[in-house]
């Protein structure tokens, strides 16, 4: 599911806008999200204050990364976990594969992760005989339809309660009901009986505490208390930058990200794990192992623009207030981390096939206003299409885009002459006169054909007209 | 593990090609000014008032402040309210539950008590925890600001309680409920964090995956109920 | 009296000329002396936004030397000034020289109605316009150079105009440069809502401080067919 083949972008997000049962169903699902943020966000009137604390913190821890993932793994070893590195997908996948298969575990559930997503694990543990059950209800009712999800926070954002209970009727038989409170106790009783049979869990992680070497995973449903307290044996796994240094920095994070992901004040359960059970304890795994991913992250690092983005908290804000996810929806962008900040962060872990996702922007800033975490999304954005400009392997645009790029190009060599931009200005207002009609052109020649496609051109007439008209006729 | 230092200084050479924003270390960091509110007396009360208001809003249930006389009693009533046969119980923070469990079972009502069990009798545990309509636990700590209750587990209070059985009750003592979250964290303190699993409630299991329509009871309790107890000796 | 420099910016030269018509009266009815600034056609944002750094480089090295120190530069769009405010920064990181200019003639910088009513001290203009009018804001003057009342403040103070509410105003057009062509479909259904708003609110004329706004939405209502027209805020300022 990560980015596949190149110019993909382009054709999903032409389907996706002709989709308008889609955009029906992400501008009410927002919307109703958004109301809620509104409510909470009013509530809290230290609200900024928090956005800046937690902003400085994180940028603080990862501007130590490296001392503080050794200190998080000693602190994890002394609790009883076992810790492996990875450096990208593969390494992960391989790691909790041959896990799953020397423990000859038969049941494996899942908390709702998109780091897991992100290293494509659910196809791996299929190709070795094994099918992990997705416990997360948005995921699960992804899993039964056989996609990813369309949002990192309500992964079936998509889907209607009537295509839901579609679905539950075509998979499990049941008489068909489209009332959210039946198809989520109908998930319940199936997914109850697994829990407790199951013997492997895999969850993300949301921060860890490097000081105490403990884990903390936030959700509202349970399944993430379930998936790493039920099972023998029990896998986190988490990106580096998941790390925070310590205990006391938490608490602007839990409540910020409560706040933007939900519009909650804190979510309904927030699991501080560290190390497996203790001798006597009913819950808990025998066994835990933390898989600390890179894969591409480190690079990410290196740079100093693009490093702010790893200050990240995954709270999907971003993509509730972009009007451009809210017009393609998750799917559209052919990555598993879709929206303002799919776009920083896709390019970089999945390669150039997601590299025109920065420049998928109007870099309209919504996303940076609402970002809890202060990322500046549109510069960075920007850096991104510096980066991909100047690289060593250019983006290959389709022929017509290629057109409008180079365009750009000599207008920008043509305007450092003032003088010979405006006789050209002229020029062309002369030739496209005969064309216009009440002020605009319906027809462009390339590169504004694109243009003229879906609305008219303004007709050039570079002419000083002074004084201004007066305009107080009755219209 | 040569894999993990290999990443590592990948990591450190990154950070240098980035470029540190300035020399100083994060353990010196200052850390982030929020105060840790001092509670006594009268606003003990308000404080649990909010506790209670925070978490109806987030669809539990708040049973009353009752004094430790009354706790017996009014939880026989909620048992049979919601109509439990099976009532599972765990040790106490500072509660007694030995007398709530009498009280229960003194009314007819099974009790499974959560005691530390061996690896072969832990399945079977479960189901019984599994299989109770009512869960009783009490919590570390309530938070006030949010509505939130700080349960941890150990052997005698497994975090199944508060996760298993359909419906979950929540004890928490007047003076443990705390201002906000930053309060208990400071309070808990890193040392206590890391010695045992810690879950922080607010309110039922719930989802809004379908629709961002809000469902409660998704794979965790329907319903929670919330008792605040005054101390004895007061 | 005081002086200030108009940079034009590209589009309203070669599209919207009437606008800079009416930027100038207005601020000569307020006893401000403009001086086209002639020696500079673009601030550089067409190229700076495609990723053409070396492009968009020679065209702000342009610009610099175009305009003089310490004396205001009036802008009539939220996005070239914030090209010429924010973004200079970042674009000149490689250009010590050039950054220092763009750094000592920084508070200069004005968009138009922010000089109005925050240099000015200004909100009657003296300007008369009876027709019903929806501003739509853009999202740089927003939410780079943190500029929301101030349209409103002016628009308010207009003599026989009726303001309509627009829903949604706050979201983005779909313009977004050179975003308009390349992935014209995704512009253009979000230029659909923002004109199914538009038409709810009972306007007859969309207001907005900047000419690609205001390109995308009067091609989108001239291809729909729509009676309703496009202003610069500086033309129903200009108006008596």
């Amino acid at each position: 599911m990560a980015a596949s083949a190149k110019g993909d972008f382009f054709d999903s997000s032409r389907a996706a806008v002709q989709d308008h049962e889609l955009q029906r169903k992400l501008e009410s699902a927002s919307t109703r999200h958004l109301d809620h943020f509104a409510i909470v966000k009013e509530e809290f009137p230290s609200y900024e204050d928090e956005k800046t604390a937690a902003h400085r913190i994180k940028t603080d821890a990862i501007a130590h990364l490296d001392e503080l993932l050794i200190q998080l793994t000693d602190k994890l070893q002394d609790s009883g976990c076992k810790v492996f590195f990875a450096e990208d997908a593969a390494e992960a996948r391989k790691y909790i594969v041959d896990l799953v298969k020397s423990k000859g575990a038969q049941h494996v559930v899942k908390g709702k992760s998109m780091t897991t997503e992100e290293i494509e694990l659910n196809p791996a543990l299929a190709a070795a005989g094994i099918d992990p059950v997705e416990t997360d209800l948005g995921e699960y009712i992804v899993q039964l339809r056989g996609e990813g999800p369309s949002h990192i926070i309500t992964p079936a954002i998509h889907l209607s309660k009537e295509d839901i209970g579609q679905l539950f009727t075509d998979k499990f038989g049941t008489e068909y009901t489209a009332e959210p409170e039946k198809l989520t106790a109908e998930a319940r009783e199936r997914l109850r009986a697994i829990f407790l049979a199951a013997d492997f869990g895999i969850t993300g992680v949301n921060f860890a505490i490097a000081e105490t070497g403990t884990l903390v995973v936030v959700e509202n449903e349970g399944n993430g208390r379930l998936s790493s307290s039920m099972p023998e044996t029990f896998v986190a796994v988490m990106g580096i930058e998941k790390v925070i240094p310590r205990l006391e920095d938490l608490s602007h994070f839990l409540e910020i990200l409560a706040r933007t992901a939900t519009g909650q004040k804190l979510t309904t359960y927030t699991s501080f794990i560290t190390g497996p059970r203790r001798e006597g304890e009913l819950d808990g795994p025998a066994e835990m192992h933390v898989v600390i991913l890179d894969n591409g992250r480190s690079a990410m690092l290196a740079d100093p623009v693009l490093r702010e983005a790893l200050n990240c908290i995954r709270c999907g804000a971003c993509l509730n207030v972009c009007p451009i996810y809210r017009r393609i929806g998750g799917h559209a962008y052919k990555s598993v981390y879709p929206g303002p900040i799919g776009s920083i962060v896709s390019p970089n872990l999945f390669g150039s096939a997601a590299g025109y996702l920065p420049f998928a922007s109007t870099l309209c800033g919504a996303c940076k206003d609402i970002c809890p975490v202060k990322i500046d999304i549109p510069r960075i954005l920007l850096h991104l299409r510096w980066k991909e400009t100047e690289g060593e392997h250019p983006l290959k645009w389709p022929a017509a885009l290629e057109r409008a790029r180079s365009g750009a190009r000599r207008f920008a060599g043509i305007a450092r002459h003032p003088r010979t931009a405006r006789l050209l200005g002229k020029i062309a207002a002369q030739m496209l006169k005969p064309f216009a009609h009440n002020g605009y052109l319906r027809w462009m020649p390339p590169p504004f054909g694109n243009w003229t496609k879906y609305r008219n051109f303004p007709r050039p007439h570079p002419q000083k007209r002074r004084p201004a008209p007066a305009e107080n006729q009755a219209p | 593990m040569a894999e993990a230092h290999k990443i590592l200084a990948t990591i450190k050479t990154a950070l240098e090609a980035g470029g540190q924003p300035d020399g100083h270390n994060h353990a010196a960091a200052p850390a982030p000014a929020r105060k840790v509110a001092v509670t006594a007396g009268a606003e003990r009360a308000e404080l649990a008032t909010s506790l209670a208001r925070e978490l109806e809003a987030v669809g539990g249930k708040f049973v009353g402040i009752l004094s430790p006389d009354e706790v017996s009693n009014r939880i026989v009533l909620l048992a049979r309210e919601i109509g439990a046969t099976t009532v599972a119980i765990g040790e106490g923070v500072s509660i007694d539950m030995e007398e709530i469990g009498a009280a229960l079972e003194r009314a007819d009502f099974k009790i499974v008590k959560t005691v530390p069990v061996a690896d072969v009798e832990r399945a079977a545990m479960r189901d019984r925890v599994a299989n109770a309509e009512l869960g009783i636990a009490e919590a570390e700590y309530g938070i006030a600001s949010t509505g939130t209750l700080a349960v941890i587990s150990t052997g005698t209070r497994p975090s199944s309680l508060t996760l298993l059985p359909t419906a979950s009750l929540i004890i928490v003592q007047i003076d443990r409920v705390m201002a906000d979250l930053a309060a208990v964290l400071a309070s808990l303190g890193p040392t206590r964090l890391a010695e045992h699993r810690m879950t922080l409630i607010t309110g039922p299991s719930r989802t809004a995956d379908i629709e961002k329509r809000i469902v409660l009871g998704v794979h965790g309790p329907k319903a929670l109920h919330l008792i605040v107890v005054w101390p004895r000796d007061e | 009296m005081n002086e200030v420099q108009l940079f034009s910016t590209c589009l309203a030269e070669e599209f919207f000329p009437e606008v800079n018509d009416a930027v100038a009266t207005v601020l000569e009815r307020l006893r401000v002396k403009v001086i086209p600034v002639r020696r500079a056609f673009c601030c550089g944002q067409v190229a700076f936004n495609e990723g053409l750094r070396e492009e968009a480089v020679a065209l702000a090295r342009r610009f610099l030397k175009s305009v003089e120190p310490s004396k205001p530069i009036v802008v009539p769009s939220g996005s070239c000034t914030s090209m010429l405010k924010i973004f200079y920064s970042d674009l000149l990181v490689n250009e010590p020289a050039l950054a220092e200019k763009a750094a000592a003639i920084r508070p200069w910088i004005f968009e138009f109605s922010q000089f109005l009513v925050n240099v000015l001290k200004v909100k009657y203009v003296g300007a008369r316009y009876e027709r019903a009018v929806a501003y739509h804001p853009s999202c740089h003057l927003m939410r780079e150079l943190g500029v929301r009342n101030e349209p409103m403040t002016l628009l308010s103070a207009v003599s026989g105009i009726k303001l309509c509410e627009l829903r949604d105003r706050e979201e983005c057009c779909g313009f977004g440069g050179m975003f308009s062509v390349k992935f014209a479909h995704i512009s253009a259904a979000m230029l659909e809502d923002k004109m199914a708003r538009i038409k709810e609110s009972g306007a007859e004329v969309v207001v907005a401080n900047d000419c690609g706004c205001l390109m995308q939405i009067g091609g989108g209502l001239s291809r729909a067919g729509a009676e309703i027209e496009t202003r610069h805020l500086a033309e129903v300022l200009a108006a008596r």
